[in-house]
């Protein structure tokens, strides 16, 4: 059950990390 | 808690080193698949680095979750973050980038790009090596200096690489901050690797006896050789080193069965044959010595509970006679009951030792043989919802559980807990193959 939550702590870690990229490229595409 | 902080502080670690890259001078823009695709190698390799900040073994980090998630955690971020360093060049190639062009001749390719290579190439190996270990036969020993090294010359790799392109990192202030984090991870490794060890070697222990164990299984009696010793608490484990220095790189972790209230500094490990390394443990001699790293782990009792319930499956025993001696010692009132899974009657380690322990303290053993021996009355196959309805007084959410065994019997019963209502703050589980 713990690792069940280390599974999804790992999960959200690269959906965040993935967001957090395609808003820096945004930002730095658009001239920022 | 706690838990909530570790995690917040886990991915600052990773989030803040891009940030930082927007702040001051910026360099001048470009398109968005390029950009995008060097804010995921930059947020891999901060992925990677944090991992030699998971494996350093730091209690404060480690005990809200245990160990063996910490590991089980380690292996799923792992693969996320060398995902996403491995998909960065591809979204390049992709997007038809002209950095990729192959140059026109060996010479001209720039230093950048071969430190990609290497570190990509050497993160690659580590992943195929880490997955199927078994499987390539590996020995443990080499497998774990090959798993150092490797993420070692990756992470470095990846550092030279961005260093080599330049871009962000032409800005002094940002090279500096990714140059101190690379050394900082780097440096925690040296700190496990060197400076632990060094204080082992001043804390030796001493093998005083080998006591040999129903179920090819073997007990260490260890003394502290010149100094005190530490206290550990019932359930917790050691990284055990047998032979040679503690400079070997690999420990093995093994729980304590020994009772937590000697004060002589003794510990016992009761370690079982399992083909392995394990199987040189009842050959060790009287007299030798060896090294100890901890206590460590999170698996402990120190609750509020009405009563215990554990839950043991094969050499899982070894924590709970721990525990099970330490509430003796302490005189301790409640009722503790032991579900206690083995393969057949003549192979239940400890079998005596918890007769003689039911005359001490209010302990109900109920043991679950596999294959039971003819005419056997007990419980039959293994620990499940029905053994627990048939055991266990009700008021089932009232109970603390400690459930140590192998990975299918600790998913059995883990479902079965959360059919009955017990709530995740009422149990506690190991797994003892998280390494």
């Amino acid at each position: 059950m713990r690792r069940l939550f280390a599974d999804r702590l790992a999960l959200a870690t690269g959906i965040i990390v993935v967001v957090v990229s395609i808003a820096f490229a945004f930002w730095r595409a658009a001239g920022a | 808690m706690r838990k909530a902080v570790w995690s917040a502080i886990y991915l600052l670690f990773i989030l803040a080193p891009l940030l930082a890259l927007l702040t001051g001078a910026l360099p001048p823009s470009r398109d968005f698949w390029t950009e995008f695709s060097v804010a995921l190698g930059y947020s891999g390799l901060a992925m990677m680095g944090l991992q030699f900040g998971l494996t350093a073994r730091f209690r404060y980090v480690t005990d809200p979750w245990g160990e063996d998630v910490i590991y089980h955690f380690h292996r799923r971020i792992s693969l996320i973050a060398v995902g996403l360093v491995v998909v960065h060049p591809l979204i390049l190639i992709a997007a038809g980038s002209e950095k990729l062009a192959p140059p026109e001749s060996l010479r001209d390719v720039p230093a950048g790009a071969v430190f990609a290579v290497i570190s990509i190439g050497s993160l690659i190996t580590l992943v195929i090596m880490a997955l199927w270990r078994t499987r390539l036969k590996i020995s443990y020993e080499f497998w774990h200096i090959a798993h150092i090294v490797l993420a070692v010359v990756a992470v470095g790799g990846g550092l030279l690489h961005m260093i080599g392109w330049g871009f962000y990192l032409a800005d002094p202030w940002k090279r500096a901050l990714w140059i101190g984090m690379t050394i900082f991870w780097i440096a925690l490794l040296l700190y496990v690797r060197l400076v632990k060890p060094l204080f082992m070697l001043r804390r030796p222990y001493r093998v005083a006896e080998v006591r040999k164990e129903r179920g090819d299984t073997t007990t260490l009696v260890m003394r502290p050789d010149g100094h005190a010793g530490w206290r550990f608490r019932p359930g917790q484990f050691g990284w055990l080193t047998l032979w040679g220095s503690p400079f070997k790189i690999t420990g093995h972790p093994f729980s304590f069965s020994s009772s937590a209230e000697v004060d002589d500094g003794r510990v016992e490990m009761t370690i079982r044959n399992l083909g392995d390394f394990t199987s040189a443990i009842a050959k060790v001699p009287v007299g030798r010595r060896v090294y100890l790293d901890g206590p460590y782990g999170a698996f402990t009792i120190g609750n509020p509970a009405d009563m215990h319930v554990l839950i043991a499956g094969g050499i899982g025993i070894t924590p709970m006679v721990s525990m099970i001696r330490t509430l003796a010692d302490r005189g301790d009132k409640r009722p503790l009951i032991l579900l206690y899974g083995s393969k057949d009657w003549e192979s239940v380690t400890f079998r005596e030792e918890l007769e003689a322990l039911q005359k001490r303290i209010d302990l109900t053993v109920v043991h679950v043989l596999s294959q039971p021996p003819e005419g056997w009355t007990g419980e039959r196959g293994y620990i499940g919802a029905e053994v627990f309805k048939r055991h266990l007084p009700p008021g089932y959410a009232d109970h603390e559980y400690f459930i140590c065994g192998p990975n299918v019997m600790m998913d059995a019963i883990e479902a079965a807990l959360g059919e009955m209502k017990v709530p995740l703050s009422k149990y506690h589980s190991e797994r003892y193959s998280f390494v």
